[in-house]
């Protein structure tokens, strides 16, 4: 077992920044498609001596391939995903290009022509609906609309409290720096990301499946005073397209409730034809910590739309990698609906979602109902052919004895 | 009094041309009016079966109430799917002790007009007492209302049968009893249709959805109840005037039950007795729990949802004569029992494996409920001898509710923790235990016809023919 250490260097005059790393090694992978497990490694990458500023950077090295994540608080919050068909890729960060005007090319993945895939995801409002007298659970907007939040204008925990190494976890938790109604005095939005080292499912609901190709995001808010008796809360997610148009979104119905009861549906976000990068959730979110069936609310997502930069809270990590690209697209979910669970039971909301390259995760049915399954349709018939086959026999030797005699 | 004793002097039985000559004498107004007042002449028969039928119409339109109105109430009660099932346990509990003592109770102790008056009140304030519940936001007492509910429901089906017996005689019996059962199922039917649409209606009267809502809506469904105590009170008085005119005696079940029976019982008895619990459990729980299926797995409207759920009693209803006919017809009552349980099957498996259009599947799971019905029930009398057959069929009953009140409240356990696939697997498993039953004696049967042609084979020598044989030679 050994350690892996890799401190940012900066550029220029920018001193070496303190870097906390955790690792966690895994069995040597036995790989036969894709990466089936990772060496996966979170590290907070702070502007010393100024640790408000922040970014979490998850790299996931598998036998060819290297995954990072990199989330960002500064601004809205962002994730920036980035696949390289190396195992010896870094991330090389400039912090005083970033924090500048202008910070393209304060972030930057070395080797770049081992680049494969790479875009980044924004998490740029807050909506909040009023869904009282609104009997049509399906319609947009779900409600009256208050101003919403813009999550530009928040201020964020310093994240190396938060982390976990034992789950390759940490929370960002933020609220907004001007909160002239106190709202958010004894709550907070927080972003629970998690890295995976291999393949797997929570036991939290929805228990996605995820591999070791992806980390999973989890969207909670709490203890927020609400603006209305029934409001709903929205989120609005920015995405960049992988060329002038949007990336897909499908939806996948399936037979399977298993591990979401009464949930048959996986949401999906593609960014071209696989492998490419992929965003997936299940369209139900939890009002209650435990999140069990009676607290489950639906998620209505919007169909994709191609927006323009100016319109959206900019984010510095996404404008330091992809430089002067602007082909945004965005996409808003509304938890819960007017009827039903809801914010308002215990004030309290969580989402998830899975982000990751490849091959999307696909849930097949456990061994549990196949070996029912088995057990039902399989005995009556293996018994039936064996009874008939002992009549059979019995049968004829019945008849063997009659003739000899 | 008076006028009485003239009906009872024309209905006297005399020449056809005295009556005749009477008749002619009278308008015909007052000769259709003679006809509907004399018990002894079909229009009056016909008035007493529309009671008859009407008097189970309150009972089953409740008695799936919950189903038709499950997401509001588990949303307005906030209960989850295991307490909400709880509601038809508790219908079921009182049922294993009263389907002994139904027609003891209607025999000896209160009498038929007395017995149906009785079990419709306990209906009645059973489905008043479910509605208060909801009013008072008080789940407790909601469970307590299906409770007195359930003491009422089913003693109410065998007053309705005893009244049919002593009504109708013969051939008309069959389709008396086939119209009740029709009737049933219009009144679940309509039951699954309207008690959704009602409550939108109450929600926005009342301006917003909650247990208020929720009970007013229950007790305007009871109002069905009222109807059929209407109808009881109607018949109790139509059955004492025909006793007076027509001096017939009171209606009895003439069950007799002897619990000690039970010990009798041979193994094809119980082997129908496990085939009732493992099919009917696979059939009303499902329904109960169906709408939330088909709205979130096939994304169907609530309406679409609640009419596809009621499918399986709209098909029951004309089709339960048709396989009475068929199978009086061809006999062979276990090759039905067979079709109708691997029907199930498949429609089960269609449900749970497939992304098809469920109306097949639960046009399917009707025709198959109503085939079985038909072929079932009539095997128990081939198989027991006539007088156990009230304790056998008392018994069957019993066990019945046993099983449906056991496995609704699992079920609803299933669904919590593990979604609608596994509890689909739970049904097919529990069906197909009908065939493992079946094969299982079939096999045990099987190896006893080896096993004794075996012994033959083997001590062939001591067969007395050849012995004969070989001593005369």
């Amino acid at each position: 077992m050994s350690g892996y250490e890799k401190p940012s260097w900066g550029w220029g005059y920018c001193a070496p920044s303190p870097v906390l790393l955790l690792s966690l090694l895994t069995a040597a992978p036995l790989g036969l498609l894709g990466e089936e497990t990772r060496q996966v490694s979170l590290k907070v990458i702070s502007n010393w001596p100024d640790f408000s500023q922040n970014l979490l950077h998850i790299q996931a090295v598998g036998t060819n391939s290297t995954l990072h994540y990199v989330w960002s608080s500064l601004g809205p919050p962002a994730v920036l995903l980035v696949a390289a068909n190396t195992p010896n890729s870094t991330l090389s960060v400039n912090w005083s290009l970033l924090l500048s005007s202008d910070p393209d090319g304060g972030l930057m993945v070395l080797p770049k022509e081992s680049i494969q895939f790479s875009s980044a995801l924004v998490f740029t409002r807050l909506f909040e609906f009023d869904s009282t007298n609104m009997s049509d659970a399906a319609s947009r907007p779900p409600g009256k609309s208050y101003p919403p939040y813009s999550l530009a204008n928040f201020s964020w925990n310093n994240i190396t409290d938060s982390l976990d190494p034992a789950t390759l976890s940490a929370t960002f938790r933020g609220h907004p720096v001007h909160d002239p109604t106190g709202a958010f005095a004894n709550g907070s939005l927080t972003f629970r990301v998690q890295a995976f080292s291999t393949s797997g499912r929570p036991a939290q609901p929805p228990r996605l499946l995820h591999s070791a190709d992806t980390c999973q995001l989890e969207v909670a808010l709490a203890g927020v005073s609400p603006r209305g008796n029934r409001s709903l809360f929205g989120l609005e997610v920015a995405t960049l397209g992988p060329g002038p148009g949007c990336p897909s979104m499908q939806e996948l119905h399936s037979i399977d409730d298993e591990y979401a009861p009464a949930v048959f549906q996986l949401d999906q976000l593609l960014w071209g034809s696989l492998p490419s990068g992929f965003m997936q959730w299940r369209p139900v979110a939890f009002s209650q910590k435990q999140g069990s069936r009676e607290s489950a609310m639906p998620c209505q997502s919007s169909p994709l739309y191609p927006t323009l930069a100016y319109l959206l809270p900019q984010s510095p990590v996404v404008r330091a990698f992809f430089k002067t690209q602007n082909n945004f697209c965005a996409f808003n979910l509304t938890f819960g609906a007017s009827t039903g669970p809801g914010y308002w039971d215990q004030h309290y909301l969580s989402w998830s979602m899975l982000l990751g390259v490849g091959t999307p995760p696909v849930d097949a049915l456990s061994p549990l109902i196949l070996g029912i399954m088995a057990v039902a349709l399989g005995a009556p018939a293996l018994m039936l052919l064996a009874g008939g086959l002992f009549l059979l026999l019995g049968h004829k030797r019945y008849s063997e004895y009659q003739s000899i005699n | 009094m008076e006028e009485e004793e003239e009906e009872a002097r024309a209905l006297l039985p005399r020449g056809s041309d005295e009556a005749g000559r009477d008749s002619r004498a009278t308008p015909a107004a007052s000769g259709a009016l003679q006809a509907l007042c004399d018990p002894s002449r079909l229009a009056h028969r016909l008035v007493v079966l529309l009671l008859m039928c009407f008097l189970g119409f309150g009972s089953y339109f409740c008695y799936d109430n919950p189903a038709a109105l499950q997401i509001q109430v588990k949303r307005d009660m906030q209960v989850n799917t295991t307490r909400f099932m709880l509601l038809y346990a508790w219908y079921s509990w009182p049922n294993v002790v009263l389907c002994f003592f139904g027609g003891f109770l209607i025999d000896r102790v209160f009498g038929i007009r007395w017995g149906t008056i009785i079990f419709s009140c306990f209906v009645c304030i059973g489905q008043v007492v479910f509605a208060l519940g909801g009013i008072f936001n008080a789940f407790w007492l909601m469970e307590l209302g299906r409770f007195v509910f359930g003491i009422g429901g089913e003693s109410l089906a065998v007053a309705q049968n005893t009244y049919a017996v002593s009504w109708f005689k013969g051939k008309e019996l069959n389709l008396v009893f086939g119209l009740q059962l029709s009737m049933a199922r219009i009144g679940s039917t309509v039951n699954m249709n309207l008690m959704g649409w009602l409550y939108s209606k109450v929600e926005a009267s009342l301006g917003s959805a909650g247990h208020t809502t929720l009970g007013v809506t229950l007790m305007i469904g009871g109002i069905t109840c009222i109807l059929s105590l209407v109808c009881a009170l109607a018949l109790a008085y139509l059955d004492q005037r025909a006793e007076r005119i027509l001096h017939k005696e009171q209606g009895k079940t003439g069950e007799v039950i002897k619990l000690t029976d039970v010990k009798h019982f041979s193994l094809p008895l119980w082997l129908i007795f496990i085939i009732c619990v493992c099919y009917y459990v696979a059939i009303f729980p499902f329904i109960g729990l169906g709408k939330v299926f088909f709205t979130e797995k096939f994304g169907f409207s609530s309406q679409a949802a609640s009419a596809i759920n009621s499918v399986v009693y709209v098909i029951s209803a004309p089709m339960s004569p048709v396989f009475g006919l068929l199978v009086d017809k061809t006999g062979k009552n276990i090759i039905w029992v067979l079709c109708a349980v691997v029907t199930t099957l498949a429609s089960h498996i269609m449900l749970a494996f497939t992304l098809w259009n469920p109306w097949i599947a639960m046009c399917l799971l009707g025709l198959s409920y109503s085939l079985l019905a038909c072929a079932l029930w009539p095997m128990v009398a081939f198989v027991v001898p006539e007088h156990q057959l009230g304790t056998a069929y008392g018994f069957m009953q019993s066990i019945q509710n046993l099983g449906l009140a056991v496995i609704s409240i699992i079920a609803g356990m299933i669904l919590d923790t593990r979604g609608y696939l596994f509890l689909e697997v739970f049904f097919i498993a529990c069906v197909s235990s009908v065939f493992k039953t079946i094969y299982s004696i079939v096999f045990i049967a099987a190896l006893f016809i080896i096993a004794r042609a075996w012994k033959q084979l083997r001590y062939g020598n001591d067969n007395p023919i050849c012995k004969t044989k070989r001593d005369t030679e």
